[in-house]
């Protein structure tokens, strides 16, 4: 049953990547990007992370892909925004693809972990997803699903906290890009900003 | 009080056992098929006497005693109306707008504990779920405008992105408070908190991001005086202009789903869910684990509910047939201006309440009163301190500034 869902959770994922890849309109493209976002929060949901699914939808859907759309309908002819990917650029697109996906396969397979510890499975603050004996695990399971969230933040604040202040860094520096690169030149006194634009950009950081 | 609340405190894990089957689908057919459906055309009729009533008129009079039975003829006209589809409008896309806007309605709609035992699902992040699907619905609303081929649709569906993603934050960060409280996302949990420490709306903090709630909820669901996207004197209607029939008949669903959805949703983060006093868990302590003191204590919580609920139902549709519509720029200024920066104040003064009251783990009489005057004082600071930095900044603009045909004449 498990194993049936996962398998077309996965196919539905898939096809949905390879429309956003393929289609010729821009919009559709990321309509597809936003059904490939709604399969990975499926699986999620299969691996009783309901927290990250959630998460997942709130970020992937509700701000990343609202925001791509706004951002097509804001530089481009909406109805005829057909996405123009020539000749000359398809193949460093292809060997880009490429790179992200050896370097997401390697990381997700433990081949690193900080010196000193060992690989991240072993590490992980949450118990063995294979079903054992006993009340004792049921508890203990029952326990890291409800406090996922809890579990989430303090990693976050502990032992990826770099990660985390990296991202924010970033985001803050493209919402400042986005109000420099937006803004008009004010007229002397005038110091109130462009306020739709920069709204607009705030929305970056909400991740 | 602690019988009642280690009653209703129960994992959030579900077992998928036929009864749990019988239960959600249950829930599928009498409650999102029949109820909720229900409740929304009756708020349609509702809207339409008290709008009236606002303007000295009548009111739909004509089918039906006092035109009860105007929904249901409203519903017929819709469903044999003929669709309409632009010939240049994207097919697909067009017929799924209106799905995903009221998927997105209705999804919000899962979480709510009516009473004890009466919530679809409680998922242990039962609010960051509730944000998620209620962020769906400006995609939905984004592809309606775009899928239209029409131009009124696509300014309807830009502003309606712009205001919906803006106040979103404010939204969200109102409930932070709240889970700050409840030590939980669960919405079952937030009661259970309400039940112990009283009513959110009835602390400083909680009060602030009430009040916060509210006005950015009033905004999500694209309603007077937040209601540009679809403002009919400028832009027709704007991301539902070429929408017909039944298509045009789920939009209008969703709007008032959503209402009812935002009003249940405050209700039970602010206003302590079901319970008719603020400081007492009165009819969650009638459960003695019997059918019948369920029953009762359950009767009691829905009718309360549903009376708060109306009266958020009321507030709003009071402020529809009174206030006019806000124009776009005030608009986030007003999000990004004053409600942004009173919800991160406001996070550090329920942090401050949280230390006071809630830390003890009970509720004393002693360390309220100082809550109430120490963080009341410093939340009233607060707001003060937001508005007064918004007076000097509006005051160091030159006069007209924001007008567009005044002096400083400026896109954006």
């Amino acid at each position: 049953m498990a194993r049936s869902l996962f398998l077309a959770i996965a196919a539905l994922g898939l096809l949905a990547a390879l429309g956003t890849v393929l289609a010729r309109n821009l919009v559709r493209a990321a309509l597809h990007l936003v059904a490939f976002f709604f399969c990975v929060a499926c699986l999620f949901v299969m691996l009783e992370a309901e927290f990250l699914a959630a998460v997942q939808v709130l970020i992937y859907i509700g701000a990343v892909a609202i925001l791509l759309m706004f951002g097509i309908m804001l530089t481009r002819n909406a109805a005829t925004a057909e996405a123009d990917l020539s000749g000359g650029w398809r193949v460093p697109g292809v060997i880009a693809g490429l790179c992200v996906f050896a370097a997401l396969a390697f990381g997700i397979n433990n081949a690193v972990s900080p010196s000193g510890s060992g690989a991240w499975s072993a590490i992980v603050a949450r118990p063995a997803l294979e079903p054992a004996e006993g009340v004792a695990w049921k508890a203990e399971r029952s326990r890291a699903i409800d406090d996922m969230p809890r579990v989430v933040g303090e990693q976050f604040m502990t032992r990826y906290a770099l990660a985390f202040e990296l991202a924010g860094l970033l985001l803050t520096a493209a919402l400042v890009g986005a109000v420099a690169l937006a803004r008009e030149e004010p007229a002397p006194g005038d110091s109130e900003p462009a306020t739709a634009v920069e709204a607009e950009a705030a929305v970056g950081t909400t991740p | 009080m602690d019988v009642g609340t280690a009653l209703i405190a129960q994992s959030h894990r579900v077992d998928l056992s036929p009864t749990t089957a019988i239960v959600w689908a249950l829930w599928l057919l009498v409650g999102f098929a029949g109820i909720f459906p229900g409740i929304v055309a009756y708020m349609v009729w509702l809207e339409r006497k008290v709008a009236a009533r606002f303007q000295d008129r009548i009111g739909p009079n004509r089918v039906g005693p006092f035109g009860l039975l105007q929904p249901i003829a409203d519903a017929i006209k819709l469903i044999v109306k003929e669709s309409i589809v632009p010939r240049p409008a994207d097919g697909l896309v067009h017929l799924l707008a209106p799905v995903i806007v009221l998927a997105s309605a209705f999804l919000t709609l899962a979480v709510v504990p009516f009473a004890v035992g009466l919530v679809p699902i409680d998922p242990p992040s039962g609010l960051v779920y509730l944000i998620a699907v209620s962020s769906l619905s400006p995609l939905g609303i984004f592809l309606a405008g775009w899928s239209s081929r029409n131009k009124y649709s696509l300014i309807g569906a830009m502003r309606a992105v712009a205001q919906l993603v803006s106040y979103e934050i404010p939204q969200v960060l109102a409930t932070i408070p709240v889970v700050l409280w409840a030590g939980s996302l669960s919405l079952v949990s937030i009661f259970d908190h309400q039940a112990k420490f009283g009513w959110n709306a009835f602390t400083p903090p909680g009060l602030l991001a009430f009040a916060i709630f509210l006005i950015a909820g009033v905004a999500e669901v694209n309603r007077t005086p937040f209601d540009i996207p679809e403002a009919e004197s400028e832009i027709i209607a704007g991301y539902h202009t070429e929408y017909s029939g039944m298509r045009f008949g789920l939009f209008f669903l969703a709007e008032y789903l959503g209402v009812f959805a935002i009003s249940c949703v405050a209700t039970v983060l602010f206003l302590g869910g079901g319970m008719p006093l603020p400081f007492s868990s009165f009819p969650v302590n009638l459960i003695d684990g019997s059918v019948g003191s369920y029953i009762l204590a359950d009767a009691i919580l829905l009718a309360v509910f549903l009376a708060k609920v109306l009266l958020f139902i009321f507030a709003m549709f009071w402020v529809r047939a009174t206030l006019p519509r806000m124009r776009i720029d005030r608009l986030m200024n007003f999000a990004w201006k004053y409600l942004v920066p009173l919800c991160v104040l406001n996070i550090l003064f329920a942090a401050a309440w949280f230390e006071v009251v809630v830390r003890p783990g009970r509720i004393e009489a002693g360390r309220w009163a100082v809550g109430m005057i120490g963080v009341g004082l410093l939340t009233a600071a607060g707001v003060q301190l937001v508005f007064w930095a918004n007076r000097k900044l509006a005051a160091a603009a030159p006069i007209d500034a924001d007008w567009p045909a005044g002096g400083a004449a400026r896109g954006g």
